[in-house]
């Protein structure tokens, strides 16, 4: 089987139930117990909460939640967010989209849903935060087209070759002087500017 | 079948919102005298009370108590949406069923509530229809930090969207707060065409009384220039706001008022009951849920929850608020949708008398959330529009 994946584990995790006291608190904390998670419930500001980074997953009250609870901004939390519905109201269940809730779980809280509720949440997470940084990269490199296109140009004039000449130059000094393509496109730049400047 | 039934009721009758509870209470026991002197029933209807004093999280555990101290099937009661979730989960493991009498914001559908209660296409869209078009599609929106106000106030939102109309403001304040100036100075900057009252208790009070205050000082914010829409303020609470609520609109399923035979009959009969100073909408609610339950059981021949559902989705029954029957898709109670406009003694004139009930679409999957015509209307002769009853 090509498709395995392996177990997920939360052994060791910390979790944050912000969520007043109430029986469903208690179940979960008794759910959490079970697999080997460290919870705590706080209720209910967390702005001021010390050691808010030693938590690996936030659980906020889709009722009665507001976006002042949170030290960051709507959907910007840094770990995994798991919503708690009780209220169906349209206007609830957006309010925890916009926190971005990786995953969710119905009220009254059981006996079961908070190991898929947290494996949900932690690929959600996962894939939110991978996603983040590959349009961060991308931008970075769409950015950077106009430095490539002035540094080839520049090139070709100075050495007069061909625009695919000047490229594959440009790479290999890249590669040779151990920076990105981008960087080395940027220094050429700014060393032609200097110069014309000193002109 | 024994000879006598159990009854639960479940209504706060102390505590924050007293009033409405025993409002419903006392209507539900109404109908519980009504049943057992009629001689109509071949059973007795045995009440069993428990008040949480208005606090959410008391109700669970008195509702178990209650079905496993007598084996009861049906409860009544519950007001507020929070305490209406914590009995949820009773009854469903119970193998109960809730009869919730209260007008509500909907998004709800449990196999074990019955909803004698109107949601926003029975309350909120038929009050927008009736007011938008008289007096202009400009709003401005308050309400308490609860799911009731932040959900009215975003269903408006959206039908004033459809309907060409804008949003000047809304503000919302925690439940209990009465340091509501500030809105009515928002108001008076913003000058709306109508103002959605989704503020509960002492709140609402304290801004109906300070917005007829700006009222008196400029007739540009009287109530019959620039009117306040409540959906869940009736006779009770308006008794005790006497002249301010004067003119300001309300919507619900009945009005003590109301014309007509029926209602003159129904008042006749309950007069001189308790909690009948005025007959509202919260005692009649749970006047028809007893009356429902025991049609139901006559019918099916048992108080087994799954055959008294299915008698109460398929045969009409007669309550003071109409002929009704329970959906059998969502088991909310078809209603009808009377305006009133309240007058200086704290009863209201029906300005619109509702022909039919509306069938129940607790999810807004089938309503319209535009007002016909809305969109034609220029803002400049909304007011013209307007119809003197």
């Amino acid at each position: 089987m090509n498709d395995m994946r392996p177990t997920p584990s939360f052994v060791g995790w910390r979790a944050l139930v912000v969520h007043q006291p109430h029986p469903n608190v208690d179940a979960l904390l008794t759910q959490f117990e079970r697999i080997g998670v460290a919870a705590s419930h706080y209720w209910p500001e967390i702005t001021d909460l010390p050691e808010l980074d030693r938590f690996n997953v936030v659980l906020i009250d889709a009722d009665m939640g507001y976006d002042d609870q949170f030290p960051w901004k709507p959907g910007g939390a840094p770990i995994p967010v798991i919503a708690l519905i009780g209220s169906e109201a349209p206007g609830r269940v957006s309010w925890a989209m916009r926190q971005g809730a990786d995953a969710q779980m119905l009220k009254p809280i059981g006996s079961a849903g908070l190991y898929s509720a947290l494996v949900a949440a932690s690929h959600g997470f996962e894939r939110r935060q991978a996603m983040t940084s590959e349009i961060a990269a991308l931008r970075a490199r769409l950015e950077s087209r106009e430095l490539l296109a002035e540094a080839t140009a520049i090139l070709m004039v100075r050495d007069n070759i061909s625009a695919k000449a000047a490229f594959q130059k440009l790479r290999l000094t890249a590669m040779a002087e151990r920076m990105t393509l981008e960087t080395m496109a940027a220094r050429l730049v700014e060393t032609i500017s200097d110069m014309r400047e000193a002109l | 079948m024994g000879s006598s039934i159990p009854i639960g009721l479940l209504f706060s009758r102390s505590g924050l919102y007293w009033a409405l509870g025993q409002q419903g209470f006392y209507g539900a026991l109404a109908a519980i005298e009504t049943v057992n002197a009629s001689g109509e029933y071949p059973f007795e209807l045995v009440p069993h009370d428990a008040d949480p004093e208005g606090n959410t999280d008391r109700y669970a555990g008195l509702c178990r108590d209650m079905i496993k101290r007598t084996g009861l099937r049906h409860v009544v009661g519950c007001t507020t949406s929070w305490s209406r979730k914590e009995v949820i989960p009773v009854v469903e493991k119970a193998d109960a069923l809730l009869w919730y009498p209260c007008v509500y914001e909907g998004f709800e559908a449990s196999e074990n509530v019955v909803y004698i209660a109107a949601s926003p296409n029975q309350h909120l869209l038929p009050l927008l229809d009736y007011v938008v078009p008289r007096f202009g599609r400009n709003a401005f929106l308050t309400g308490s930090n609860y799911i009731w106000g932040w959900e009215m106030n975003r269903i408006a939102r959206e039908v004033l969207h459809h309907s060409g109309g804008r949003v000047l403001g809304e503000r919302n304040v925690p439940i209990g707060d009465v340091e509501i100036h500030h809105i009515v100075a928002e108001i008076k900057a913003k000058k709306p065409d109508f103002i959605l009252n989704n503020l509960i208790g002492p709140s609402s009070h304290a801004f109906l009384k300070a917005y007829h205050e700006l009222g008196l000082a400029d007739p540009a914010f009287a109530a019959g220039v620039r009117p306040v829409l409540s959906c869940n303020l009736y006779e009770g609470e308006a008794a005790l706001l006497g002249p301010s609520i004067a003119g300001h609109y309300t919507v619900s399923c009945y009005f003590q008022s109301l014309s007509g035979e029926a209602n003159r009959a129904f008042l006749q009969q309950v007069a001189g009951k308790q909690g009948t100073h005025p007959v509202t909408a919260f005692f009649v609610e749970a006047y028809a849920s007893v009356m429902l339950i025991a049609n139901a059981i006559r019918q099916a021949g048992t108080d087994d929850i799954a055959e008294v559902l299915a008698a109460a989705k398929t045969h009409p029954f007669s309550t003071p608020f109409g002929e009704s029957i329970v959906d059998a898709r969502t088991n909310h109670v078809l209603m009808p949708a009377h305006i009133g406009r309240a007058r200086a003694d704290g009863d209201f004139d029906v300005v619109f008398e509702a022909g039919g009930a509306i069938e129940p679409d607790p999810f807004l999957t089938r309503s319209r959330l535009g007002i016909p015509g809305a969109e034609a209307m220029s803002p400049a002769k909304a007011p013209h529009l307007r119809v003197v009853q």
